[in-house]
């Protein structure tokens, strides 16, 4: 651990990260040293100044469209062109952004959302219900959904109403409970106004559209009519893409970019060596190994867990992402009030492992793990696992395909993968992955007792029953499921000693979602 | 080469009129070889995408790709259609200059890539002219100077920087002259999007320096070596003895000769930049032609992939013409009649 004593040493030059000894493999603590650095060395909020981010992830594919915003970096612009309804906090919870008040009746069956007054959009129009609708129908709309359209599956847009200029009540075709949470998850109630021009895009966010070339770069210019008051503080934010992590490091390192995003851990120690420095998040995202309940060796739940009793997550954290991160329980969902924190840790058993597959008649398993460069670490951690399961005489092939084959006409259908997602709330993860009806659901799970649970759980607005609900439904993922969730991997991004009001986000995206309305610049 | 051979055997008759022009025979002739050669090629780069897993609707998509929205971006991308209609169509476009839209973000790809070519032009030019310039000097200055301590030292130097892959070459200036030791240059090239590489001079230096310690070994090992064979050519040693200055010797009457062989080198050299630039374009997320083909192949953007690779295709088939003319024009034997 060179690199936490390098800090401690530099602990004592005010703007250094002094990243806590302790906190590191912990995960907790480095909000922090974040804090102290933001304002120890940036000092107080200062108007004015062009922040320039460089960014990996992106693509000619980037996209504008709140509506159909897929990367990481899509989420850059996204999130100062827009705003949600709801938004999450660093600490991944929910918060309202521009709901005022959301309330629904007795069963979730129709919920009444009160947006906030004097909000206005880049074009000068004023926030308001109708604005609400259009974009429900927009993303509900069937010939062309958006990315929320699954998620929020249980709108029924065509039936939404305008109370008043301010109030809009909508009705659910089935009971949603966690409407709110569903709401935060990012992207899912970005608003756009009613006559929106995609070429021409304007949001109700922090900065307004200046130029914009996919894969290439885009600007943006403050807002000033932004409600909030004060806000943002930068003039203009200059988004390049970076093909590669060596050119974007190269980059902040010779002072052409002051924030970066998507680091690897093999990086720190560089970054920080040449005095910028390390924003370190907690993140909520996942990259979980996905096995298909349905097919070949995994029909049997012993050969599952099995799987997951290989698998030695502090090691894999640590060969993976230097230790950082947060060791997982093979349930998702970590920072929502439902997780169940009294499971078991479960921890590498080989013993156990080897016999569970000798009573499964699979004492010689040989399987092909499907693995892509689709986020940050997987494919080392596939590498690790493959490393891990030979102790319990388990052959792991890792077949390393190209991001675009993983996610091409085998993708959810493949029989050991893994995957990316951002962090989300455990009730609208599982309506998204593990019910038979949910979109993504890529170890084909099908229970039925689980699934009674979840409509238990989504119609009832007493949030301790629903706890109590989700927990027995975790306890059948930790015995039964198909996932291996071996940690929550960190988000590492890095930043100049000019840039004061990073904070580290849990949302899984970097840079606490690309918060840039309360950057500044020294 | 065999085309030019076969050129020089069919001349002979001494009647200049009536005399077939070797060098515009060969620019008709590979011309048309090489219009044929871009269509097979188109031909070739459709069916490959079609091989692929995935398609423009899934790689936009990614993990947000539900069954409704895959059938949604396919119908409005046209997927749906069969896939010879898919290429009739693009064929047809081509024919009358339109070369498209991105499928992966709408834009046409005339203008996507108008500006790639323009800025790979400018580096492979630049790294191009730099490095033969250099090479040829340094290749003549170590046969005119043979077996001195400055011939050993170019020729060693030359060798090992051959033996070293250009991202070590662009991490090791990167090092130096931006990142770390001293920040002289910018150590990525980034353009605003729009304007031309020559706005930022600055942001050329290292990449086309990068290039250019890339491609000045084989100019100048090939350049030494063809001089030193003219160089000891009868011709030259009596051209010496008549009492001609060494700097006419060296460049009147050996560099011509020893220059021909090159010429093929040169050739290659230029045929290596266009491809061969995607890595250094890496390093310095330079926005050059290569990048753009990486990330459209990822993103299935079968439009802005056939643009690419016809452009790059045409530049081969142009430089190999190209090549072989220069070739036919500078050989002393071509020119034997004339002086």
């Amino acid at each position: 651990m060179t690199f936490s004593r390098r800090n401690f040493l530099k602990a004592g030059l005010a703007g250094s990260l002094a990243a806590g000894t302790g906190g590191l493999l912990s995960g907790c603590g480095t909000g922090d040293t974040i804090k102290a650095f933001t304002t120890s060395a940036a000092g107080k909020p200062r108007r004015g100044g062009t922040l320039r981010a460089g960014l990996t992830g992106g693509s000619t594919a980037d996209t504008l469209d709140p509506l159909s915003a897929v990367t990481n970096v899509d989420f850059s612009r996204i999130d100062n062109l827009y705003e949600p309804l709801v938004g999450l906090t660093s600490d991944a919870q929910p918060v309202n952004v521009l709901a005022e008040e959301l309330t629904s009746n007795q069963d979730a069956t129709e919920w009444t959302i009160r947006i906030k007054q004097g909000v206005t959009f880049h074009n000068g129009k004023d926030l308001t219900a109708d604005d609400i609708i259009y974009t429900f129908q927009t993303v509900l709309n069937p010939k062309a959904p958006g990315s929320a359209a699954a998620g929020l599956a249980s709108i029924d847009a065509k039936g939404m109403t305008k109370l008043d200029a301010y109030t809009v009540r909508i009705p659910c075709s089935t009971p949603f409970a966690t409407l709110g949470e569903s709401l935060a998850i990012p992207g899912y109630s970005d608003i756009i106004p009613v006559d929106y021009n995609p070429n021409a895009p304007v949001g109700t966010g922090p900065f307004r559209l200046k130029s914009f070339s996919p894969g290439t770069q885009s600007t943006f210019v403050r807002y000033g009519g932004y409600w909030q008051t004060g806000l943002p503080y930068l003039d203009e934010i200059v988004i390049t893409d970076y093909a590669d992590e060596t050119s974007q490091v190269n980059a902040l390192l010779a002072g052409q970019v002051d924030v970066v995003n998507l680091l690897s851990q093999d990086v720190i120690s560089e970054v920080e060596g040449q005095g910028k420095n390390i924003l370190l998040s907690e993140g909520g995202g996942w990259n979980p190994f996905t096995m298909r309940v349905d097919a070949g060796t995994f029909r049997d739940v012993r050969v599952r867990q099995a799987m997951r009793l290989v698998v030695d997550r502090q090691q894999m954290l640590d060969l993976v992402f230097g230790g950082f991160g947060t060791i997982g329980n093979d349930v998702f969902g970590i920072w929502a009030s439902e997780y169940d924190h009294s499971l078991p840790q479960r921890h590498q058993d080989i013993d156990q492992a080897k016999s569970l597959l000798k009573a499964a008649g699979a004492e010689d398993l040989h399987i092909t793990l499907i693995t892509a460069d689709i986020g940050q670490g997987v494919t080392l951690a596939a590498q690790v696992l493959a490393q891990q399961a030979s102790a319990a005489g388990i052959t792991v092939n890792v077949d390393d395909v190209t991001v675009t084959d993983f996610y091409g006409t085998s993708y959810l259908k493949w029989i050991f993968a893994q995957d990316y997602w951002f962090y989300n709330f455990y009730l609208p993860q599982v309506s998204l992955a593990t019910l038979p009806t949910a979109p993504f659901n890529e170890t084909h799970w099908d229970n039925s007792r689980y699934d009674s649970l979840y409509a238990q759980a989504i119609a009832t607005t007493d949030a301790s029953l629903r706890t109590e609900l989700a927990h027995e439904m975790q306890q059948i993922e930790y015995n039964e499921g198909g996932y291996i969730i071996p940690f929550f991997p960190p988000v590492i991004d890095g930043f100049g000693t000019n840039v004061g009001g990073l904070v580290p986000g849990k949302s899984g995206l970097s840079l606490n979602a690309y918060d840039f309305k309360n950057v500044w610049l020294t | 080469m065999t085309t030019a051979i076969e050129v020089q055997e069919r001349v002979g008759p001494p009647s200049k009129a009536s005399r077939p022009h070797p060098i515009r025979d060969t620019l008709i002739r590979r011309s048309a070889i090489g219009v044929l050669t871009l269509l097979l090629v188109s031909i070739l780069v459709f069916a490959a995408t079609q091989i692929l897993p995935g398609n423009a609707a899934s790689a936009v998509l990614l993990n947000t790709a539900t069954p409704a929205r895959l059938h949604a971006l396919e119908v409005q991308l046209h997927l749906n259609r069969p896939a010879v209609e898919q290429y009739w169509t693009w064929l047809i476009g081509i024919l009358h200059g339109n070369f498209g839209n991105s499928l992966a973000n709408g834009q046409s790809v005339g203008t996507l890539v108008g500006g790639r070519i323009v800025n790979s032009a400018v580096l492979v030019i630049l790294a191009g002219v730099i490095g033969t310039v250099l090479g040829v000097g340094l290749g003549v200055l170590a046969a005119a100077r043979r077996d001195s301590l400055l011939d050993h030292v170019l020729s060693v130097g030359a060798l090992a920087i051959t033996a070293l892959p250009e991202f070590v070459v662009a991490v090791i200036l990167v090092i130096f002259f931006a990142a770390v030791v001293w920040h002289l240059f910018p150590a990525v090239s980034v353009f605003v999007p729009g304007t031309a590489p020559w706005s930022n001079p600055a942001a050329l230096v290292l990449p086309v320096a990068t290039l250019v310690i890339v491609i000045v070994p084989y100019v100048f090992r090939m350049m030494r070596a063809s001089m030193i064979d003219s160089l000891e050519s009868d011709y030259v040693q009596m051209a010496q003895l008549k009492g001609v200055p060494r700097w006419r010797v060296l460049l009147v009457h050996a560099l011509p000769n020893g220059i021909a062989p090159t010429i093929q080198v040169i050739g290659l050299n230029f045929l290596y930049l266009a491809g061969g630039v995607v890595v250094v374009e890496y390093v310095f997320n330079y926005p050059g032609l290569g990048q753009a083909l990486v990330s459209a192949v990822s993103d299935r953007d079968i439009p802005q992939i056939q643009c690419i690779v016809l452009v790059l295709a045409a530049f081969y088939v142009a430089v190999n013409i190209l090549t072989d003319v220069i070739s036919l024009a500078v050989s002393p034997r071509r020119r034997l009649p004339r002086s």
